[in-house]
């Protein structure tokens, strides 16, 4: 949590943003059925599917407004008008680019990557030992050059992931190539894994770390997954290179 | 006779339960699992028992609640092991037990801490445990009687009250949180007309939120994010020797043993409040009642003993309301109430005769699960200590990849991950801003139950409110919404003391008059003695 000084001044903007997400509410509760009628059923008011979303966005309305004048009397309009002057000077990008925000977009980025690209299309394994590697890269080396080069790597590769799916090469790929876009994969974790070992060659402890990272990121996913594929019977989101080899161990012994 | 049949049955299920090898080993492994997730400061019981969900899906009821009651109670005493031996709470209920056990620990004596946290953990649950037995069918009976007036009311009583005591900075951040949750749960089709609301033409949404993935996400997403923004480190462990269970101890404490888990269970009952409430209120009711409060965080062992017991006995509290009304007690019962409902057992008033058999099995679990923690922290805390020396950039990325395989994998979904994932970005920037988690996911589990029982109160009073002030019940819940609303704003605050004064004012009488009474006495008194002198 932020300081209470800081925490006032934000709760400003917040009560605003959350004020309108209220009235929004409201705003889509009114083109409900009230009184007409809907499944057949003639409406009244204490029966409208409206009802519960009036309340809920009446209350968000009232509680935001309390919040920002809460704020607002704690902070005063001269602290307002000089934190507007700030968001409007060039400190705010000097402030978006600070080490602890580059690292939070770097944790948004790997989750959004994974969830919405990596999953659905490339076979968990992959995407997990990928998403691992590249976590365990960035924040246990704990290094703030070393992060933003291979962020910038990590976002080379997505960037490219996301031409070849948007422009539907994975699947004619994939007429020519079984498991096209797993073998790509695959190529960009040995081509990351050798750019951060590049990057550490030269220092002893974040070798070490290097080793472990690349121990713990290719184990996990195959102590995990296989709970859930083969003891619990749950199909993984996208199944295939790794899933393949190992139906073939997993059929072939038991 | 209704009594001792009572227990009867209650051993024959405890019996049975520990005579099946199957729940023993998940018992003995989710108990250690739980003092893991507990002991790994950044991972909560919360977290565990919500990953622990999605493996219990496979399962028959009766071992999934033994898998999940057996983390939660493990995780609230593994806790205790960060806090005494590297001075960061394991999870937020441990926090109170860092004050003394830490310094405890730093004398050489962390062994008798942990030993001692170890049994008054133990007996909390079973104190706890104790109380879901033996007041649950008098709230069960007693919840029956409720009307959709009551269960409305009930709800909203629930997230008002969480938001009240849960928020970190102000009450309506707390408050918001709650109704924002209350939005998430009218996203779907309404159950009484099944109009579509806020789906914006997903078919997805149209049978609603997921509860439990977006439980994963609200408490998953913002716990890796935190930890691995703000470079969190665990600290150098403190040494210790052998665990002792601290027996001797225990005999001299039983009063403040009884008090704290009064308290555990009394806090647990109160909707959305969790373990760490607990422990603060009961160390502060040691420290106050204390002959020697000067020894408090200094290393006192009634510090570390009342922390403890309050917190595990807040299990069993939190169980009583979500057992008998459908409301969780704590933040991992609100994750209990979602697995409950994937397996098919709705809590509520109906329990006792739908699955007349479950509080008595919930109760037996808590038992076997207090048994097999104090056997495992007895045996095994010198080795789950050293997962304290796993850096966490190594284990959160790993509880990510669960997250999300878990969330997946409840309803083979992946919907749900492209869900769960906002939620949990959006949780991550509320708790940033002082807003609390457990309200929100509280709306989202109450949001249904308050909008159905309000719809469905107004259609059988005509659209008339007048019940809600007719009804005992009902006006007591409304009595008590308003109080705890109204008694947070300074205006309240101010007309309660100016009330006050008056009151006292009233009982004692006016000083001022009184020495004006004195002084006319006085003179009086004066003036007859002048007068006599001159008579004589």
């Amino acid at each position: 949590m932020m300081e209470k000084e800081r925490l006032r001044k934000a709760d400003i903007f917040v009560s605003v943003l959350i004020f309108l997400f209220g009235a929004w509410i409201v705003k889509q509760a009114f083109k409900m059925p009230m009184k007409d009628s809907w499944g057949g059923v003639m409406n009244v008011w204490f029966v409208s599917p409206a009802l519960f979303p009036l309340l809920v966005g009446t209350m968000v309305i009232i509680l935001a407004t309390l919040l920002c004048r809460t704020a607002l009397k704690t902070v005063g309009t001269e602290e307002l008008v000089r934190t507007i002057r700030w968001l409007l000077s060039r400190h705010v990008i000097q402030y978006l680019v600070s080490e602890p925000i580059l690292r939070f977009y770097t944790i948004v980025i790997l989750f959004l990557s994974l969830v919405y690209m990596n999953i659905p299309r490339i076979d968990f394994f992959l995407s997990s030992i990928l998403f691992l590697i590249v976590f365990f890269t960035i924040f246990y080396f704990d290094d703030p050059v070393l992060l933003k080069k291979l962020l910038f790597l990590y976002l080379a590769g997505v960037m490219g992931f996301v031409i070849y799916f948007a422009a539907g090469l994975d699947s004619s790929l994939a007429k020519v190539l079984p498991y096209a876009s797993d073998l790509l994969a695959l190529w960009f974790i040995l081509a990351y894994c050798f750019y951060a070992w590049i990057l550490v060659r030269s220092n002893p402890k974040l070798r070490k770390k290097f080793r472990t990272s690349l121990v713990v990121a290719v184990s996990a996913p195959f102590i995990c997954a296989p709970i859930f594929k083969y003891f619990l019977l749950v199909p993984l989101p996208a199944e295939g290179l790794i899933v393949a080899l190992l139906d073939r161990i997993w059929y072939l012994e038991f | 006779m209704m009594l001792f049949e009572r227990i009867g049955s209650y051993f024959e299920m405890v019996f049975h339960l520990a005579s099946d090898p199957i729940n023993v080993v998940v018992l003995f492994g989710s108990v250690l699992l739980g003092i893991i997730f507990g002991a790994m400061p950044g991972l909560t019981s919360t977290l565990g028992v919500a990953l622990l969900t999605s493996l219990t899906y496979g399962m028959d009821t009766a071992t999934a609640m033994v898998c999940l009651l057996a983390i939660y109670v493990g995780g609230t005493y593994g806790g205790s092991y960060a806090s005494i031996l590297v001075n960061i709470p394991g999870t937020a209920a441990a926090a109170a037990t860092a004050l003394d056990g830490y310094p405890l620990a730093c004398k050489g004596e962390g062994g008798r801490a942990i030993g001692l946290s170890t049994t008054t953990s133990a007996i909390g649950t079973i104190i706890g445990m104790l109380f879901v037995v033996s007041i649950s069918p008098i709230i069960s009976h007693f919840a029956l009687q409720f009307t959709s007036f009551e269960f409305f009311l009930l709800a909203f009583f629930g997230i008002v009250i969480s938001g009240t005591l849960t928020s970190p900075d102000l009450v309506i951040k707390g408050w918001i949180a709650g109704f924002l949750g209350l939005f998430l749960a009218c996203v779907g089709r309404d159950r009484l007309q099944f109009f579509p609301r806020f789906t914006f033409g997903i078919p997805e949404l149209d049978s609603g939120i997921e509860v439990v993935p977006v439980l994963i996400g609200a408490f998953g997403i913002p716990q890796i994010i935190q930890v691995l923004k703000d470079r969190f480190q665990i600290g150098e462990t403190q040494k210790f020797q052998k665990i002792l269970p601290e027996f001797g101890t225990i005999v001299r404490n039983i009063p403040k043993i009884v008090r704290s888990a009064l308290i555990g269970v009394g806090i647990g009952a109160v909707p959305g409040i969790g373990e760490d409430i607990a422990a603060w209120v009961s160390y502060g009711a040691a420290k106050n009642t204390s002959k020697n409060p000067e020894r408090f965080g200094k290393g006192e062992y009634a510090g570390v003993l009342s922390a403890e017991t309050a917190n595990n006995a807040c299990v069993g509290g939190a169980m009583i309301p979500l057992l008998n009304l459908g409301i969780p007690g704590s933040p991992p019962a609100v994750m209990l109430l979602g697995a409950l409902m994937l397996h098919g057992v709705t809590p509520g008033p109906m329990i006792t005769f739908e699955h007349p058999t479950f509080i008595l099995e919930v109760a037996s679990i808590l038992l076997l699960a207090s048994c097999a923690m104090w056997v495992s922290g007895m045996l095994l805390a010198k080795q789950v200590v050293k997962v304290l020396r796993i850096p966490p950039p190594l284990f959160m990325p790993i509880i990510g990849v669960l997250c999300i395989i878990g969330s997946y994998s409840l309803g083979i979904n992946i919907f749900n991950l492209y869900l769960m994932l906002p939620v949990g970005i959006i949780c991550y920037f509320l708790t940033e801003m002082g807003y609390p988690i457990a309200p929100l996911v509280i709306g989202v589990i109450l949001g249904p139950m308050a909008d159905e029982n309000l719809r469905r109160a107004l259609m059988v009073s005509q659209g008339s409110f007048l019940p809600v002030f007719t009804r005992p019940v009902s006006l007591i819940l409304f009595i008590l919404i308003v109080w705890t609303v109204v008694s947070q704003f300074q205006f309240f605050r101010d007309f309660k003391d100016r009330l006050g004064e008056k009151l006292r004012r009233k009982k004692r009488p006016d000083l001022s008059s009184m020495n004006k009474d004195l002084k006319h006495n006085t003179n009086r008194v004066a003036h007859n003695r002048q007068r006599r002198r001159q008579f004589s």
